[in-house]
């Protein structure tokens, strides 16, 4: 019961809240692509450059703020060259994703070395964090106020996001037309909509938000660039935009699962368990939330897959393309 | 023929075209880009024991990149190529520190161990992928981080070398897979790649297995129809590609170090995974990739100490390699385009 307590109180809710936010307003970001029908595996590359520049950034000018831009314009760069390569050059999106992560690795070390001569991290050099945010009058609400106020303002951005982006996909006309091209790109193309033109701004508002939650890592949730310190966060948010199919609502379930399962486990350091076993929670949560939900979802694929042979039967048009069990694998 | 050389020559184009970027990059951290390419020249081909170590560093790279290779020929993306080679050297070392056989016998133990090792750290993703369709990519991304802290954690808490640091004890020398030279570390698992290229080469070209592989990677539906059954093939070839991901491993473990130990080898997998996208998919076409990333590697090691470049560098380059061949690398699956049919795929 004692250990239970240790474990459970407001400050592990704070802690949730901490570490949910860098991973959603990544997933976030990529929900623009996963709407859009594109598979973006390169967040994590995104991510990391956003942390790498945003340092750079905010030591360059001392201002926190202008980081942040840096981190954004980084993050935007990246998310061009790939829809360049994946939208105007039809290269495979897999392939793209994995070089631009592998470019944003090697890239932020290899400028690291040039830059400060140190292998491993920076900090100090005049590097100051995002101001962290104290609401007025929380003192009256308790421990729930304790719980909201404080955090640094990227925080506060990614959950305000969730229901903004949920109006965005509903009432929004991009947010429409980036439904329409994912779902149904021949029905995008017969209302005139321009498939390249809206999965390059998908793309584009997808490095954004990825970006920001570099910003957000290197910023706010610490105070200092760390070699890969993405750390798998932006393959984790592929994994739950899979599952969540990029409804934003899902999406912030996942992502506080994870949060969850991240603060958990480093409480779960402090008793004494090997850090190693710790710090490979998340990623076991990721893997088992992905296999479970894709059980689960089952039998809902194999009736649209019945559902859409019999559509393309009945239709016999050749413009509409029969959706079989290969293109149910989509994320 | 001629579509062939037309994809060589634009491939050749469109490395030229990176290189070029690269030399831009180490301007942009203040090295000579010409001194930078000598360096890694002479780090690479300098002399016999560099030339040695650059066919060390290839070896992994090689058999890594086969495991790739199975997997894109059937369509599937095995990212996870660097989890299989830690748990495949992992469990090479157990056997090969805790048994006492005859040497012949004890090596073959070892390398049955990681090929096994290998093949169980994909059986989940692989059966999701093959039953449930779960996006294999994800899956096998993720399974490399836990892989890689599993390990550590068996090697720390439960294997360690008393008075070591985080490494397991060494091997027994009847576990060694031998060395070619005497000069060098370069063993006989090189052969084992050049030997395993060959043989996937002819598994694909020659075998009516093989060539249902290649139909499932060029069109899945089309195979189908024509009686593949294409669950029990996507886990067959994810498995198959898991064992040489393992056997890379174990290779690694009982040839160059004798040991296991924290940060065993790092991104071979990765390199490997490149080396095979650079090759298209081509089990001999990944030979030359292969060396070519094992030279990088190896003269990465000279660019350290000679220039004020970091060796990450390399990374760079390879990455940017990859991204100005992307367009013309024909993997047939895009995860959601539906109007992905039309592409052309060519293995």
């Amino acid at each position: 019961m004692e250990v239970l307590e240790r474990l459970l109180n407001v400050t592990l809710v704070i802690a949730t809240i901490r570490t949910t936010a860098p991973i959603l307003l990544v997933a976030l970001g990529g929900s623009f692509t996963t709407k859009a029908g594109i598979f973006n595996i390169g967040l994590e590359g995104q991510m990391l450059v956003g942390a790498f520049f945003a340092v750079i950034g905010t030591i360059a000018s001392g201002s926190p703020w202008i980081g942040v831009l840096c981190g954004v314009a980084a993050a935007l760069t990246l998310a061009l060259i790939f829809a360049l390569l994946v939208v105007t050059f039809k290269a495979n999106e897999v392939v793209v994703g994995l070089a631009l992560n592998i470019l944003a690795g090697g890239m932020t070390v290899s400028l690291m070395k040039a830059i400060f001569g140190t292998r491993g991290s920076i900090f100090g050099h005049g590097l100051v964090g995002l101001p962290p945010l104290k609401l007025p009058n929380v003192k009256d609400l308790g421990w729930f106020g304790q719980m909201i106020s404080g955090y640094t303002p990227l925080v506060y951005l990614a959950f305000i996001l969730v229901p903004v982006l949920i109006l965005f996909y509903n009432r929004a006309r991009l947010g429409l037309y980036i439904r329409v091209v994912g779902e149904k790109p021949e029905a995008a193309e017969a209302l005139g909509i321009s498939i390249t033109r809206i999965r390059y701004t998908a793309s584009l508002l997808c490095g954004l938000l990825a970006g920001l939650a570099g910003a957000h890592l290197s910023l706010g949730y610490t105070t200092m660039f760390t070699e890969n310190m993405s750390s798998g966060r932006g393959f984790m948010a592929v994994a739950i935009l899979i599952f969540s199919n990029g409804d934003p609502l899902k999406i912030l379930l996942g992502c506080l699962l994870f949060g969850f399962s991240d603060a958990l486990s480093l409480r779960l350091q402090t008793l004494g368990i090997s850090s190693y076993l710790v710090l490979a929670v998340p990623y076991l949560v990721a893997l088992i939330a992905l296999f479970a939900l894709s059980y689960r979802s089952r039998p809902r694929v194999i009736q649209e897959t019945l559902a859409s042979m019999g559509r393309a039967l009945s239709v016999k048009s050749n413009t509409i393309k029969p959706r079989t069990a290969t293109d149910a694998s989509k994320p | 023929m001629s579509d062939r050389f037309d994809s060589l020559f634009g491939q050749t184009l469109a490395i030229l075209f990176a290189l070029g970027l690269g030399a831009l990059v180490i301007l942009t951290v203040d090295e000579s880009p010409a001194r930078v390419f000598v360096t890694l020249l002479n780090g690479a081909f300098g002399s016999p024991e560099r030339i040695a170590g650059t066919l060390l560093q290839t070896t992994p790279i090689l058999i890594c990149g086969i495991a790739a290779c199975i997997s894109f020929r059937g369509g599937l993306f095995n990212i996870g190529i660097e989890g299989q080679l830690f748990m495949g050297g992992f469990a090479a070392t157990l056997v090969g520190f805790s048994f006492n056989l005859p040497p012949v016998l004890h090596l073959a133990l070892a390398m049955a161990a990681a090929i096994v090792a290998g093949m169980a750290w994909i059986a989940i993703p692989a059966f999701f992928r093959a039953r449930y369709k779960t996006n294999e990519v994800v899956s096998t991304i993720l399974a490399n981080y836990v892989a890689i802290l599993l390990t550590s954690y068996l090697t720390i808490n439960w294997f360690k070398r008393p008075g070591g640091q985080s490494e397991t004890p060494p091997i027994l020398e009847s576990a060694y897979l031998p060395e070619l030279f005497s000069f060098s570390r370069l063993n006989w698992g090189l052969i084992i790649g050049l030997v395993l290229a060959l043989a996937v080469h002819f598994f694909f070209t020659r075998t009516a297995r093989g060539y249902a592989v290649s139909e499932m990677g060029a069109n899945p539906k089309f195979a189908e129809y024509g009686g593949i059954n294409i669950g029990k093939l996507t886990f067959l070839v994810l498995i198959a590609s898991g064992a040489v991901g393992g056997l890379a491993g174990g290779v690694e473990a009982l040839g160059v170090h004798h040991r296991f130990m924290e940060g065993f080898a790092p991104g071979f997998g990765f390199d490997g995974v490149i080396a095979a996208l650079l090759a298209n998919g081509h089990p001999i076409g990944t030979i030359f990739t292969a060396l070519f990333f094992g030279a990088l590697r190896s003269g990465s090691l000279l660019l350290e100490v000679d220039t004020t470049a970091s060796r990450e560098i390399i990374t760079v380059i390879q990455a940017l390699i990859i991204l100005a061949v992307s367009a013309q690398i024909t993997i047939r699956r895009k995860a959601s385009d539906s109007t992905a049919g039309e592409r052309r795929w060519k293995f």
